[in-house]
């Protein structure tokens, strides 16, 4: 799996790529809660992953806890179809904050 | 003076303040619509700072071409920038007198610091940025460590294990020893001398692994700093075969400096240090060649060699050693799964109708599933699934289904029990953990079942005509939102049958990297529809094992069948 960051509308970005199973998820979790940890309002960029499975899942829940934790922005922007349909399996859809791109978020406070 | 302990405790009036004069000149430099005739009458106020200026001008480290005799030729001959970078210098130099850190030597500072600027005044000329700025910026950067010295001059005696821990391992180490970096504390400085917010970025950032709002160019200013860090580093690590090729791969991942040309960079350090201390008339030992570093690295290494007899001895030993504990680990594995398999319904004759069947991937598992008959004949049932693997999800597997045995004799309604369940993860498990779950009642003499999916993959209904009914998820799973109301949906089994299972069998893939899916693991089912539904669960995990390549997570599955004329068992 391969993953980026970078700043965007006030966030750091985290795109992630590829498959995001329980190989690769480890990766995908240290790059969110590395965002999380230094202070940044964060967003997963989703459009690149053509696969999820639950240990991916886990890892943004993780993000998602954390963020709450620390009162700091979290959500999912350009989330696939695929990545999608497992979110709404798991009804995890009405749990994250989802948006098609950095834009369609406040702006951190 | 008053110990910090806290980098938020630290006050502008802790920190050390720079000579009055030269940090005016850095001032006025940076104005943008300063005339240089007006910046020359400032600096020739002090008549010593003067002659300090042009005596650095005319430095052969810092090497102007032309002799410059006064202060206003200096300012239109060098600029107003590389002014304000000397200045500063000079600034930082004076800001602390010799003895201003009780039972330390600056000038031990000073070599170390001197290396990190020489370092970067290469690397600058080498990449083509401003030498002299990448110079000034070597030596703010590190300053820092001088300034934690100096709040924490109870930790002056770990100046040598500071001096020899590679960039990493100090940054590591600062954090232990005084609750901040030399990068946090050289913000503070910079801000409360108040230096241009560029050049404070650049000191705060040239170790984040995500860098904010630096401009090209400061982006290759902060690579730089880290980078003579490194090289720094080289000449002080107690490892220099270690930092050698570490350093050579950072300079060239970073600034896209060849490995080999590092090595000639690092090779001009020691002269450039002694250079550069004459120039700012610092003192400093003798400084330690490039040649003597390499000829250390070697000794280490022969020395390595001599040992690997040791070495190997050691290893065999290692080596017995972890059998040992790996058959203690064992043992201790063996009693968790018979703690789990004691989770596990025992005997399904209480539940008529019940059949289930669990097989974990590793030595503990992360699902579960339950039959429990309440007094007055209902029979409570769930399957769930841990998020992660391994001992984690063991234990809070072991949790759930304790709450559920214990909680569901008390609470007959399967919503009321899962937003109990919810709340009670939600208080107590780890962070990025949670449970997808399926929760419900039968009633035996009626057929009816009134369940709860939270989050966990869809129920399905077979009816005996070949229907299909599937109950998918109503709500998120357990242990994510705290506080959340589940609700329970009810529906009549008829003679149908229904299948609970976990993500195990769906995502087991097939030689060809494809998923069984559902719709795989419906076609097992239909296939073996025929069977007693005790063998039928057991066939049917078996199939998917064999059709799938690898099997990575646990397989559970539940089937309810009522046994024909079984109503009121």
């Amino acid at each position: 799996m391969k993953y980026d960051v970078a700043m965007e509308n006030g966030y750091a970005v985290v795109r992630l790529q590829g498959e995001v199973d329980l190989h690769r998820s480890p990766e995908a979790r240290k790059a969110i809660l590395g965002c999380l940890q230094q202070g940044h309002h964060t967003l997963v960029d989703l459009s690149g992953v053509q696969y999820i499975d639950s240990s991916g899942v886990a890892s943004l829940v993780e993000g998602l806890q954390l963020a709450r934790d620390q009162q700091l922005q979290f959500g999912l922007v350009a989330v696939s179809e695929a990545t999608l349909n497992v979110l709404k399996l798991a009804r995890l859809d009405t749990v994250f904050a989802i948006q098609p791109d950095a834009s369609g978020f406040p702006g951190p406070a | 003076m008053r110990s910090v302990t806290e980098l938020a405790d630290i006050r502008p009036a802790d920190l050390p303040s720079p000579p009055r004069h030269a940090i005016s000149i850095v001032h006025t430099c940076s104005r943008p619509n300063i005339t240089s005739r007006k910046l020359a009458e400032i600096v020739t106020h002090d008549p010593v700072l003067t002659a300090e200026l042009l005596r650095v001008v005319n430095s052969a480290f810092f090497g102007f071409r032309t002799k410059i005799s006064s202060a206003a030729r200096a300012v239109t001959v060098i600029g107003h920038r590389a002014l304000r970078n000397l200045a500063l210098c000079i600034a930082m130099r004076d800001a602390l007198r010799s003895d201003a850190i009780l039972g330390f030597d600056i000038n031990q500072y000073w070599e170390t610091g001197l290396r990190r600027a020489v370092s970067a005044h290469k690397l600058g000329a080498e990449i083509g940025l401003d030498a002299d700025e990448c110079f000034t910026i070597g030596l703010l950067q590190d300053f820092g460590l001088l300034v934690l010295l100096y709040l924490h001059q109870d930790k002056v005696h770990e100046w040598e294990r500071l001096v020899q821990a590679s960039p990493d391992e100090r940054q590591e180490l600062e954090y232990a020893l005084f609750h901040a970096t030399h990068d946090q504390v050289g913000v503070q400085l910079a801000e409360s001398w108040d230096l241009p917010a560029e050049m404070i970025q650049v000191i705060g950032q040239h170790h984040a692994s995500l860098r904010q709002g630096l401009s090209e160019e400061d982006e290759r200013l902060a690579d730089v700093a880290l980078c003579a860090d490194w090289m720094a580093s080289v000449f002080s690590a107690q490892d220099k075969r270690l930092t050698i090729p570490r350093c050579q791969a950072i300079i060239e991942e970073r600034l896209g400096v060849g490995a080999d040309r590092a090595i000639e960079l690092l090779d001009e350090v020691a002269e450039g240090v002694e250079a550069a201390a004459e120039a700012l008339n610092l003192k400093v030992q003798s400084q330690v060649s490039f040649e003597e570093v390499l000829r250390q690295a070697n000794l280490q290494l022969a020395q390595d060699n001599l040992t690997y007899q040791e070495l190997t001895w050691r290893l065999e030993n290692a080596l017995r050693e972890r059998d040992r504990y790996a058959s203690e680990l064992n043992r201790e594995l063996e009693l968790a799964r018979e703690v789990q398999r004691s989770l596990l319904p025992r005997d399904g004759r209480a539940c008529p109708g019940f059949h289930g069947m669990n097989v974990s991937a590793k030595e503990v598992s992360g699902d579960f599933f339950d039959f429990l008959r309440l007094p007055d004949g209902r029979i409570y049932f769930c399957i769930a699934d841990v998020s992660g693997k391994g001992m984690n999800a063991a234990l809070l597997m072991a949790k759930t289904a304790s709450l559920f045995h214990c909680l569901g004799k008390g609470i007959a309604d399967p919503g009321a029990l899962a937003t109990m369940l919810n709340r009670e993860i939600c208080e107590t498990s780890v962070r990025g953990m949670f449970v997808t779950m399926v929760l419900g009642v039968y009633e035996a003499e009626n057929h009816r079942v009134r369940l709860v999916n939270a989050g966990h993959l869809p129920v399905l209904h077979l009816g005996t005509a070949g229907s299909m009914q599937r109950y998918e998820a109503t709500a998120p799973p357990l242990g994510i939102v705290p506080g959340l109301q589940y609700s329970a949906s009810e529906f009549g089994l008829g003679t149908g049958t229904l299948y609970l299972f976990t993500d195990g069998l769906t995502e087991a893939r097939r030689a060809d990297g494809t998923e069984i899916g559902i719709d795989g693991l419906l076609t097992i089912i239909r296939r073996n529809r025929e069977l007693p539904p005790g063998e039928r669960v057991r066939r049917i995990i078996e199939q998917v094992q064999r059709a799938s390549a690898t099997v990575a997570d646990d397989l559970t599955l539940v089937v309810l069948e009522p046994a024909p004329g079984s109503d009121d068992d």
